[in-house]
């Protein structure tokens, strides 16, 4: 498996797709071995609950940034010589644009199918505006056109995949992400968590987590805070996460006049990320482009009402008004009315939650996910 | 600002982001792999007073470390620069 992040290099959603995925399939008997980029402080090999991960250490750079990645590249496919003198492999499966330079050298230079999941396009993310959005819309055609089987996360990507790529319809299949249950079956002191945030706990919190870039529609939460405030005094919004327009977001904040409301933490670890949400009263998930949106399943699993905007994955995620709220994307008055709807109706919303959990439970465990997985495999090998 | 046009590689990227990011590319992201303000000169084609303004501005921010290593002063990314610059990339 090929994949440029992995714990505790986390970004996006890839790392822990990754973590979960090779984790299930390791305990249904097939052997992982997983080649990342390095970060610092961690080994360069390590075995964790059976996955092989090596990790390998990008020499040389350029300011550049596709110079950057045809470069790391390189290096992966140096860590993959090394490792093919020690065990042998099936098939060769990658995560995204990113690796798929090395993953489809080493299906050539190892005769082996490649199986590439795609967790969203160029296209979907930022348009294609200039020319190495061209160049990375390019590569994602190569990775389509080289692979035996694509795996994406939601119908609404496999939609993307086809149209945009040309790709055959029965060459994509889909297959969510998936959720570990049990890292979010803990109990924690909401208002100890709270405190740390400068919340007491007759206030309300409304929380965020995801990346801070344009995609993710964290401005149209934020345009809704005045409106959110209006009716909720006591209303406090944690913003978690990282990403270069968080500058941009504070200054938005900061000019709606409620900036001492909206709490920016920067990265937090998994550990906290999971208390914040278990002492929230609503997740809100304003995304404009989604080919899944893993956080709202995140939520879903912490038992905190679920407030997302109808666009991609999040609508096969979340059914409206039963097991979370849908609200308009790009559209702060919505947003505000999305919040309210949850804020003003506590019984309402412990049933979203409790039909939430069980969604969850049933229909994203990694162990089915991985289960699924395995047929792709199975169907790439012909057997 | 139409935000949502921006891309890792747009002009339109903060002028010290873009430059974070081009100092995380040139692979200074550890201690030993920091680097002085010539060095990152002539790896950005940039001036060194332009740099020094960035460095300053991203040290406060957490980004980058400063190491003086024997007589000279080096920079590296920290965690949260690393992360910060990896969140334009997935």
């Amino acid at each position: 498996m090929l994949t440029w992040e992995y714990p505790p290099r986390i970004v996006g959603g890839i790392a822990r797709h990754c973590e979960g995925l090779a984790k299930a399939l390791t305990k249904l008997d097939v052997e992982i071995h997983l080649i990342t980029l390095d970060f610092p402080g961690t080994p360069l090999y390590e075995e964790n609950e059976g996955v092989k991960i090596y990790r390998a250490k990008i020499e040389i750079g350029h300011p550049n940034f596709l110079t950057w990645v045809m470069i790391f590249n390189h290096f992966l496919e140096k860590k993959l010589a090394e490792v093919v003198k020690q065990a042998s492999f099936d098939l060769i499966h990658l995560h995204d644009w990113l690796v798929a330079p090395a993953g489809i050298a080493a299906k050539h230079f190892l005769n082996l199918p490649l199986v590439a999941t795609l967790h969203s396009t160029e296209h979907g993310r930022s348009g294609l505006h200039i020319p190495d959005s061209f160049t990375i819309d390019s590569w994602e055609w190569w990775t389509t056109y080289e692979a035996s089987k694509i795996i994406v996360t939601s119908n609404s990507m496999k939609h993307e995949v086809c149209g945009h790529f040309h790709v055959p319809w029965e060459k994509v299949e889909i297959i969510p992400n998936g959720i570990n249950l049990a890292k979010f079956q803990v109990s924690v002191d909401r208002n100890s968590v709270r405190a740390r945030y400068g919340i007491s706990p007759d206030e309300k919190l409304i929380l965020y987590v995801g990346r801070l870039v344009p995609q993710k529609g964290v401005e149209y939460l934020i345009q809704a805070v005045p409106m959110v405030s209006s009716r909720y005094h006591n209303a406090k919004f944690v913003i978690v996460g990282e990403g270069w327009l968080r500058d941009y977001l504070q200054s938005l904040a900061h000019s709606t006049g409620h900036g001492w409301r909206i709490i920016f933490t920067g990265f937090i670890p998994d550990n906290e990320m999971i208390a914040l949400m278990k002492s929230a009263d609503v997740l809100v998930v304003p995304s404009i482009y989604e080919p899944f949106g893993i956080v709202a399943l995140e939520g879903m699993a912490a038992g905190v009402p679920v407030v997302a905007s109808q666009v991609g994955g999040l609508s096969e995620v979340i059914e409206h008004d039963k097991t979370g709220v849908f609200v308009y994307p790009r559209n702060p008055e919505s947003v505000a009315w999305g919040i309210d709807h949850v804020l003003s109706n506590p019984g309402h919303a412990e049933w979203l939650v409790r039909n939430a959990f069980e969604k969850v439970k049933n229909v994203f465990s990694w162990e089915a996910i991985a289960s699924r997985t395995i047929e792709v495999y199975k169907q790439v090998l012909g057997g | 600002m139409n935000s949502s046009s921006l891309t890792p590689t747009d002009s339109s990227l903060p002028e010290e982001f873009r430059f974070l990011c081009m100092l995380h590319n040139i692979g200074a992201t550890t201690p030993e792999r920091s680097l002085t303000i010539d060095e990152i000169s002539r790896w950005v084609s940039m001036d060194t007073s332009v740099i020094r303004i960035h460095l300053q501005r991203l040290i406060e921010m957490g980004y980058v470390e400063l190491t003086r290593i024997g007589e000279e002063d080096k920079y590296h990314l920290t965690h949260s620069g690393i992360r910060k610059v990896l969140t334009l990339y997935s």
